[in-house]
């Protein structure tokens, strides 16, 4: 199915069976983080066995966040009335009286940590227990360095997921990033899709390196080398880019960047983005994590005050025109748009995978 | 560097489905006349999420590709099973798939696409005749899972002829089987009869089945019935003639010329337009494109009625048009 008339992104346009990232290891701890993604108050906490609970941020007395309560032997303290809950959500102590009120319980969500991803379940725990997060091994197996960080962009989710499949974009966002193989006719832009799943690739002819490309590699910048991308959407809430330079022979040593970056709708109009990057070279040189660090972050800069001034007049409602190489992210609003149809049943969206039903 | 030199950045773009190698890992004969197949990654790689109701292209041969159903688990990332009907009296491609698809054999397979999706519901009708049972089965899981009520109907010639009645056996509370031969057709009026609003039919099966059972949801609310079919309808006259048309390609801003006896699909590939395809006989899916202006002869199997009048989307791999031009979201 093809189709121009996107759905607006301007909508709660998250299916909620789907894990989302909502933070880092290294940001749940034994103080009560709070975080509010695809519209829901959360409170996280890590247990002294390491796991991590993960529940509703509102006290089911009056309604006071959670988090700003304590994390005591395990167990969140409200701090209003002293409420006490564990991390199944279940309430087990209430001060003033011997018997817990019946039915005083949160939600507790289920939730995963792999590597250094934080993953939580806010659609029907039923559905969780049959699938796992995505959890690329760049980001956890020795012989990859990485580096990452996260950033709030006042934009709809979908419209994160849009710029990172194209490739269009670059020679007017991020002129001095891209190696000329961008601007002397690229190569054809191949485009690959499954039910649930799209992913872009293309192989550049031999040019030189750009300037960020010397200095992270230490390959020369008066030789030309071939280089291969590929992005794909893994899930509504996941998008994973590869880059590689291809050195010379006669190994002809792959030098991979693996770009993970987590889009984790906060509301309609927000979304954190959750990024980690990878590499298979110079993984103890600091210069050149710290010079990754600039571009990456400076990549994402240059997009972000035009994704956020696209969602401040109405974030995408009323796409008419698409050019060819927007397949792919065509494809990403459709594989969304059917799940969101599945999971909501017969009241569904209305767009081009709901038009049947 | 400077930027916006068109004829620098313009690229190319080539739009197709997944596709591999698959090797089969499992053979097995669940019936008079049906093999189930299991496939694998040679490499024991993963193999894309897929959801009941899915199927994918055998590719057995340059023109001989097939449509199967996925009949195992969408919680197993490592296997994909499909069940194979002999059809004695066909072209070739069921009995390409019975009789050289041995374990340890690599076909190549294209997808998995759905176009048949089980949506969310309090409770199903599932109906399904012979071969039919094949995007049933996930769903009866998927239904569990969640909770839902819901019964399934199967209807076959005879039980020898029906698959996977083994599997269906753990259900027996929820599953009857109904085999032509000890009861005759199935009751689709009792069945049927009584619309239940917040139910969802879902039908697979031979085309009188398909046929009957629109026939009973009738009356039943709009968006009801779903229902995949695994062969072409036979087709009306056509509305139009088999003229020539222009097809105008809205993001390519290209316009081609479609003459007498050539599909539009066929046209755009020789332009250089990317467009998906699979079954060339409008049963599919695969090819619906989006019309943006134009009005459409369907000559497919899969629009309803109202479908075809809002002309919004068409099978491009077998409709023409009734007016001069057609404006495709391509």
């Amino acid at each position: 199915m093809t189709g121009s008339s996107l759905p607006a992104a301007d909508a709660a346009n998250y299916p909620l069976n789907c894990w989302y990232v909502v933070a880092t290891s290294d940001e749940v701890g034994s103080d009560l983080l709070a975080r509010q993604i695809l519209g829901e108050r959360l409170v996280l906490f890590r247990r002294r066995d390491g796991g991590i609970g993960v529940l509703a941020d509102r006290c089911a007395h009056r309604a006071a966040p959670l988090s700003m309560g304590s994390l005591i032997d395990d167990q969140v303290v409200c701090r209003y009335h002293g409420f006490t809950y564990t991390s199944s959500g279940a309430c087990v102590r209430v001060p003033s009286q011997v018997h817990v009120p019946y039915g005083a319980r949160v939600v507790s969500y289920p939730v995963r940590e792999k590597g250094s991803f934080v993953w939580v379940w806010l659609g029907n725990p039923a559905r969780s227990a049959t699938t796992e997060p995505a959890d690329p091994p760049e980001l956890r197996d020795d012989g990859w360095a990485t580096l990452g960080g996260s950033v709030r962009v006042a934009a709809n989710y979908m419209l994160l997921h849009d710029n990172a499949l194209d490739r269009t974009h670059f020679p007017y966002v991020h002129p001095h990033r891209i190696h000329r193989g961008y601007v002397e006719g690229p190569p054809p832009l191949t485009i690959e899709v499954s039910e649930t799943t799209v992913s872009y690739r293309r192989t550049f002819a031999p040019a030189p390196l750009v300037d960020w490309q010397h200095e992270a590699t230490g390959l020369p910048l008066d030789a030309t080398y071939v280089q291969r991308e590929v992005g794909t959407f893994v899930s509504p809430a996941l998008h994973v880019d590869e880059m590689d330079i291809i050195g010379p022979e006669p190994d002809g040593q792959v030098f991979r960047g693996v770009f993970v970056r987590a889009f984790t709708p906060i509301d309609p109009a927000n979304t954190l983005v959750i990024w980690r990057a990878a590499r298979n070279y110079a993984q103890a040189d600091e210069s050149v994590t710290e010079r990754l660090r600039e571009v990456y972050e400076g990549t994402m800069a240059e997009d972000q005050p035009l994704l956020e001034a696209i969602q401040a007049r109405g974030g995408g409602v009323g796409h008419d025109v698409s050019a060819v190489a927007d397949a792919a992210t065509i494809r990403a609003y459709q594989i969304v748009d059917a799940l969101l149809t599945e999971e909501r049943g017969r009241a569904g969206r209305g767009g081009p995978g709901d038009r049947r039903h | 560097m400077s930027t916006g030199e068109a004829s620098g950045t313009a690229m190319s773009t080539v739009f197709s489905e997944r596709r591999g190698d698959l090797v089969v890992v499992a053979r097995e004969v669940r019936a008079d006349g049906v093999v189930s197949l299991t496939l694998a990654d040679p490499t024991g790689a993963p193999l894309p999420a897929w959801t009941p109701g899915a199927h994918i292209d055998l590719l057995l041969d340059d023109d001989l590709v097939r449509q199967y159903s996925l009949c195992g688990s969408p919680d197993d990332p490592h296997r994909w099973r499909i069940g194979v009907l002999l059809n004695a009296g066909g072209r070739g491609g069921s009995q390409r798939v019975h009789e050289t698809l041995e374990v340890g054999d690599e076909v190549a397979v294209r997808g998995p696409r759905n176009h048949f999706p089980l949506h969310a519901a309090p409770s199903y009708v599932f109906i399904a005749g012979g071969i039919g049972i094949t995007p049933i089965l996930p769903m009866i899981t998927a239904a569990t899972a969640a909770g839902a009520d819901w019964r399934l109907y199967y209807g076959g010639r005879s039980k020898p002829t029906m698959a996977f009645l083994d599997e269906l056996a753990q259900h027996s509370d929820h599953v009857v089987v109904w085999p032509d031969d000890e009861r005759g057709m199935l009751p689709l009026e009792e069945i049927l009869g009584t619309p239940v609003d917040g139910t969802l039919v879902y039908c697979c099966g031979p085309e009188g089945l398909l046929s009957a059972t629109e026939g009973w949801c009738a009356a039943w609310p709009s968006g009801t019935l779903h229902l995949e079919r695994f062969a072409a309808k036979q087709q009306a006259a056509p509305a139009a003639g088999e003229g020539a048309f222009d097809v105008v390609c809205q993001r390519s801003g290209v316009t081609v010329s479609v003459p007498p006896g050539t599909s539009i699909i066929d046209v755009l590939e020789a332009n250089g337009v990317s467009a998906l395809s699979s079954c060339m006989e409008g049963v599919c899916g695969t090819c619906e494109t989006r019309v943006l202006d134009g009005r459409p002869d369907h000559r497919d199997s899969l629009l309803t009625e109202d479908e075809r009048e809002s002309n919004e989307y068409m099978m491009i791999c077998v409709s023409r048009s009734r007016s001069e031009r057609l404006v495709l979201d391509l």
